[in-house]
């Protein structure tokens, strides 16, 4: 039983350490211009993860309720990341996304129900955020300490960073979403509709809409289709083949005014999205990395090595070995308590003990019988 | 009758394994058999399967089973203690010291045999035995050969009390053998002492008089006649306690603080991360006991700046 757990906590630390790649090349695929066949199979691949720490979740919910600890589960044991980092990007991200890839086919050819999925994945393109919290999983399965005491402080303050980080960035994307604070996406995305107004301005029967679409997008390069809503496509920037080859369904954005839908090229847009992720997804390594490489060892070095040393001091009668204290650390309050422990206690033991008493034995009792077993 | 005899093997047997064991592979025989008599003195009452399993009769309690394994135990020891001995007389004391302490008198063809006679003599002895365990502790060690070259090329306390004040002519490594020689003729100090309740506390280390010495010095001397009886009481103060002011040689001092030193040696320890140097931390902890144990603070403090310095 504790193998195959053990065995299972492996694979999920695979899996995030896979989701991780996966996010980063999701947002470098999009930089590089990677081909829509290997942008299409990122989308599977995320969704088989969400899907994957989604089940994650539930199953260890499901223990923890039967255990009657699913609130310290939830909030004690990190469940609360579990949570942010499956169900909701599944619903929010995951899936739209590959439901819009499934309805993306028939794009050009008009599909109505897409066009809601499309709005959603624009919307909710920011919760990809929460994949990163799935890092602060990782100190799990790392044991760079001997001290559980140190595990869980680093492991603490990693995830206070990363979920303030992750977090803050979903609230002010949702304010800027709002209005509430000003952004870019607002400004891009009116400018763009007013485009798409004035090539839809009186309908699709008007006169020289054609003309108009050819007008606007000799303008502005983001202008992709024009047609009729529902009707045939009346002016295109490239053929269909063209955008088969080279557009997701979640590269489009799509106006309709009066009758009249446009559909413009959201990549740039896009790209710049990508870059911002990448920019926030290696702050965020670096963040953890900083924690597990810089502030781990010396969390060690000025607080669980100390008390290590001196706890086998005080459990060991044969150990005496001294504190180490570091230059320019003398007054900082564990080393104060070290030299005590060095200049009081262990004289004291010394003195107590005798350095000629019984001193305790390296033998343990079961090596004593495993010898006598052996006749 | 002969199922006596095999548990008598099983035990001598057992005995011998123990000995070996990867715990205690690494450490002197008599370090050996004191880690092996601690589990028995202290957990002799959770060792009742053992015994039952090497045969041995157990209805009458732990005590007398007890009792049997750990004279196996100091069988086996006396036997890895003989080949360590041969090869400690023969390789590591060269006895180089001698003609520069006794106006150029070469070695006796003797010499080397009274020296393993006086220590098997000390090993037969429940306080000597005791005593021997730190003495060739240290001197199978490296420490001497670490810290005397170190000494001489400061040339500060400890170099002055030993060419100084003890007046010694020696070459530095002539010193080292030196010190390993009073290290090893040091239990025999304690050879005229009766066991008492105390045998396991304080024996062996607990220091004696010098009035004590001056009568059994004769008698020892007589034992090892191949050494002046000066050269021998070199060895036998280092039993002695030092407070400021006293008159014992350097070499007795120092002497008696690397037997203490022995006694705490343990071979291979792994140093934990956080955790001072062994020699260090020893020498730092025996500089606030020094009064406490009657060992020369001067000589403390000098080891525990070369310790330091070295990171020992």
């Amino acid at each position: 039983m504790r193998k195959t757990a053990d065995v299972l906590e492996t694979v999920v630390v695979i899996a995030i350490l896979l989701v991780l790649v996966h996010t980063f090349l999701d947002d470098y695929a999009i930089l590089a211009d990677w081909s829509v066949g290997a942008r299409a199979f990122l989308i599977w691949a995320g969704l088989a993860f969400d899907i994957f720490f989604t089940i994650e979740f539930l199953v260890r919910l499901y223990l923890a309720l039967m255990a009657g600890e699913g609130a310290t589960y939830f909030l004690r044991q990190r469940g609360w990341i579990d949570f942010l980092a499956s169900i909701p990007l599944l619903l929010l991200n995951s899936l739209p996304h590959a439901l819009a890839l499934l309805a993306g086919a028939g794009l050009l050819s008009g599909m109505g129900s897409f066009l809601n999925v499309l709005k959603v994945i624009k919307a909710v393109r920011i919760a990809r955020i929460l994949r990163l919290l799935r890092v602060v999983k990782l100190f799990r399965g790392i044991r760079y300490a001997r001290s559980p005491m140190a595990q869980a402080h680093v492991s603490t303050i990693t995830t206070i960073a990363v979920s303030i980080l992750v977090l803050w960035t979903l609230v002010a994307s949702a304010l800027e979403a709002g209005g509430v604070i000003p952004g870019v996406e607002g400004p891009f995305q009116a400018g763009q509709a007013r485009r798409a107004a004035v090539i839809s301005a009186g309908g699709p029967d008007a006169p020289g809409l054609a003309l108009r679409a050819a007008a606007v997008a000799a303008m502005d390069p983001t202008v992709l289709v024009v047609r009729p809503r529902g009707g045939a496509v009346v002016w295109s920037r490239y053929s269909s083949d063209y955008y088969a080859a080279k557009f997701l369904p979640g590269d489009y954005g799509y106006y309709v005014n009066q009758g009249v839908e446009v559909f413009t090229d959201e990549r740039p847009q896009g790209m710049s999205t990508a870059r911002e992720g990448l920019v926030f997804f290696v702050a965020v390594v670096l963040i953890v990395l900083a924690f597990l490489f810089a502030y781990a060892p010396r969390f060690a070095m000025q607080v669980s090595d100390p008390i290590h040393v001196m706890k086998r001091g005080m459990a060991e009668s044969d150990y005496n070995l001294e504190v180490l204290i570091p230059n320019g650390r003398e007054t900082d309050d564990i080393f104060e308590l070290a030299a005590l422990y060095n200049t009081v206690y262990l004289p004291l033991k010394d003195r107590a003990g005798g350095a000629d008493a019984p001193a305790g034995s390296a033998l343990k009792i079961d090596d004593l019988q495993d010898l006598a077993n052996k006749g | 009758m002969r199922a006596v005899d095999t548990t008598t093997e099983a035990v001598t047997r057992f005995a011998t394994r123990l000995l070996d064991t990867p715990a205690l592979r690494s450490l002197p025989s008599l370090q050996k058999e004191e880690q092996a008599m601690n589990v028995l003195r202290t957990s002799g009452a959770s060792l009742v399967p053992v015994f039952t399993s090497l045969g041995l009769d157990v209805s009458r309690g732990w005590r007398e089973p007890a009792g049997l394994v750990s004279r196996a135990i100091r069988g086996a020891t006396d036997r890895m203690l003989e080949t360590e001995l041969a090869d400690l007389v023969t390789a590591r004391v060269q006895l180089s010291f001698l003609p520069g302490l006794t106006a150029g008198r070469t070695v006796p063809a003797r010499a080397r045999d009274d020296l393993r006679g006086l220590i098997r003599q000390a090993a037969r002895h429940p306080i000597a035995r005791s005593a021997l365990a730190g003495s060739l502790a240290v001197t199978r060690s490296d420490i001497i050969d670490k810290y005397i070259p170190q000494v001489f090329e400061r040339k500060k306390y400890l170099y002055v009390e030993l060419s100084r004040v003890q007046r010694l002519t020696l070459k530095p490594d002539e010193v080292a053998d030196l010190l390993r020689f009073v290290l090893l003729v040091r239990p025999a100090a304690y050879l005229s002492m009766t066991p008492g309740a105390a045998v396991d506390r304080d024996a062996g280390y607990a220091p004696v008089q010098e009035q004590y010495l001056s009568k059994v010095l004769p008698g020892i001397a007589k034992q090892a006649p191949s050494f002046p009886p000066p050269v021998i009481s070199l060895g036998l103060r280092a039993a002695l306690s030092y407070l400021p002011g006293d008159t014992v040689e350097a070499t007795a001092r120092l002497g008696a603080i690397l037997a203490l030193r022995g006694r705490a040696l343990a071979p291979g320890v792994t140093v934990d991360r956080g955790a001072d140097s062994p020699d260090k931390s020893w020498f730092n902890v025996q500089r606030k006991n020094a009064r406490f144990r009657g060992l020369d603070s001067g000589m403390l403090d000098e080891l525990y700046t070369i310790a330091a310095e070295n990171r020992w």
